[in-house]
């Protein structure tokens, strides 16, 4: 699940799931709804592979890389077929489709990124600029 | 904070030893309204944390259109010892170079009358703005490799895309020395290369404006300003090219920085020295983003142009002169109380007084042109540099009114097509990709421009020369 937090000049994420899996998947959610594709075209499918040395920094890397996929291909990814998690790297195959997404998201920042399990749950913020 | 201490009338400091990391002072330029306004959010926190920069020198500053951002604030000036002081790309921002460029038509706001909305929708159809790719200039290559090293300079000379006049009346000449495509990733160059001449979302904007009113008349006739004129006022930067450059340098030196034995309280302001290869590295990208946003704002003015041309006339389009372009988001080797720093301005503007070199020369006896932008519904004001800005702000002042409700919160105040209906009921003529981004900037959602340009004239950092009122707008 996701959930935006106030603001006065950007955009703050606060995603929560039961595995750090479904933290990865709130964040295709949250992007969908925020870049506002419309999308109509036929269903596509695209895999990729990151890594980062910490699960929040990869995080970082992840909505980096959903807001490159629409502002260079137009593609909005709708959900996660395949995500595995290792140790400091991820491969997923996210599908979805090709729209008119903004070009809302500049980045992601480092500016209160946090990934981290608590009571039984993931929970991690990361503040978008727009 | 507690440990705010009023030093003048616009003028607020908290003291080096209010926090035990702090190097420095960080002050505010503010009024009593504008500071309730700046408590109100996380501002002088991060202001404060600008203070721990390794070779910050004499104090952290704060614009009086101060919001908090993260790394820096948003409108936050910090300069650092040269050559082995940081360079943060934190205290820049990922829209590298974005900034404001000034257009002064030749005909005035009656004079164009009926055919205003016509005008605003040709600028609309050539300058992309928001949704989706494309529409600008294509660039790969050699050829994008030259924008990035000489910036709109090669638009002139490849592309004949604007004039040597535009040139000369900006800043920097459009080029910030040192610029190195190498240092740009492949995945940047990604972003960029079909963005050009493109404006993008958020509060990115291409506005119809008329002079309102005249405070200056020498500086206006500097500037080529007279009262009933029709101004373009064009705010935009590096697009995704400049966005990826700070991405990429943000984690690249946030790997790093325990090398250099710096400690930060905030990850986003994550920095290198100057002198090291990360910090040279991104300083020679920066450089090339910046050079990458003068160009998109150079072929901007040029589609802007191509539109007068179409709706007024090709002699009305080629008598459209440029005011100045002013970057908001830079870091810059300047030299301040007789030392070479590197000044860090995020979301503030230079503003070098009567007789700086560094200005063109038709200003030099007047002091270098500043534009703030108020919102779609109010006023703009163009300013002129003051001497109290070197004195004071390393040659600074603010570079808007400064947001004070998040995107949420002016959307729940309001829907896109009301605020669309109330401007157009204000004769302001609309053009916006989207109704949710229209409502996200509405102007109860900024600080009143009119009291922040009260504090810098106040304060000595700039002064008024001319305000302008806002007739069409086109938005992503």
């Amino acid at each position: 699940m996701h959930r935006w937090v106030e603001h006065t000049g950007e955009l703050e994420l606060a995603l929560e799931g039961a595995d750090e899996a479904e933290v990865f998947v709130a964040a295709v959610a949250a992007l969908n709804e925020l870049l506002d594709g419309s999308a109509e075209g036929v269903p596509e499918s695209r895999a990729l592979a990151l890594r980062s040395p910490e699960r929040a920094t990869l995080l970082a890397d992840w909505i980096g890389e959903l807001v490159f996929l629409a502002e260079t291909e137009d593609f909005v990814a709708e959900r996660v077929d395949m995500l595995e998690l290792g140790p400091g790297e991820l491969r997923a195959v996210v599908a979805g489709r090709r729209g008119r997404p903004r070009h809302l998201v500049k980045a992601v920042t480092y500016h209160g990124l946090e990934f981290r399990a608590e009571d039984g749950r993931v929970r991690a913020r990361a503040v978008l600029d727009v | 904070m507690s440990d705010l201490r009023r030093i003048d009338e616009t003028l607020w400091e908290i003291p080096a030893d209010a926090r035990p990391d702090m190097r420095v002072p960080a002050r505010v330029f503010a009024d009593a309204e504008l500071l309730a306004a700046i408590e109100a959010d996380r501002s002088l926190e991060q202001l404060v944390n600008m203070t721990t920069l390794p070779g910050v020198v004499d104090c952290a500053l704060a614009m009086p259109d101060i919001h908090q951002g993260y790394g820096f604030p948003v409108g936050g000036v910090a300069a650092t010892e040269v050559p082995d002081g940081v360079v943060s790309p934190g205290g820049v921002g990922y829209d590298i170079n974005c900034g404001v460029r000034l257009l002064a038509a030749p005909f005035s706001a009656d004079e164009l009358d009926g055919d205003r909305e016509a005008l605003v929708h040709e600028i609309s159809r050539a300058v992309p703005a928001g949704t989706g790719r494309g529409g600008g200039l294509t660039l790969r290559g050699a050829e994008l490799d030259g924008v990035l090293v000489e910036g709109p300079r090669a638009l002139v000379d490849a592309h004949g895309i604007g004039t040597e006049d535009d040139l000369e009346l900006t800043e920097s000449g459009g080029r910030l020395p040192g610029a190195d495509p190498s240092a740009v990733s492949e995945r940047a160059r990604q972003r960029g290369a079909d963005q050009l001449g493109t404006v993008g979302s958020g509060n990115h904007f291409v506005e119809l404006q008329e002079v309102e009113r005249i405070y200056d008349d020498a500086a206006a006739a500097a500037y080529g300003l007279r009262a009933g004129q029709v101004t373009v006022l064009v705010h935009s930067g590096s697009r995704g090219l400049g966005h990826q450059v700070c991405t990429d340098y943000v984690k690249r030196l946030d790997g790093v920085q325990a090398r250099y034995g710096i400690e930060l309280p905030d990850r986003q302001l994550a920095c290198a020295p100057q002198s090291s290869p990360e910090g040279r590295a991104y300083l020679g990208a920066m450089a090339a983003a910046a050079n990458f946003a003068w160009a998109n704002r150079h072929a901007l003015a040029h589609g802007v142009r191509g539109a007068i041309a179409r709706v007024v006339g090709p002699r009305a389009a080629e008598e459209t002169r440029q005011v100045y372009d002013v970057a908001h988001n830079v870091a810059k080797l300047e030299t301040h109380g007789g030392r070479e720093v590197c000044v860090h301005r995020k979301g503030a503007t230079r503003a070098f007084p009567a007789g700086s070199g560094d200005i063109p020369a038709a200003h030099r006896h007047v002091g270098q042109a500043v534009f703030i932008p108020g919102s779609m519904g109010t006023w703009s004001y163009v300013l002129a540099g003051e001497p109290g800005s070197l004195d004071r702000s390393f040659g600074t002042t603010c570079h808007g009114a400064g947001r004070l409700l998040s995107r949420t919160g002016a959307r729940k105040r309001i829907e896109g097509a009301e605020l669309r209906r109330q401007l157009e009921a204000r004769g302001i003529v609309v053009r916006s990709t989207s109704n949710k981004g229209l409502a996200e900037e509405a102007p109860f959602a900024y600080k009143d421009v009119e009291r922040v340009v009260d504090v810098v004239e106040r304060a000595g950092l700039a002064r008024r020369v001319a305000r302008l009122r806002p007739i069409g707008v086109v938005k992503g």
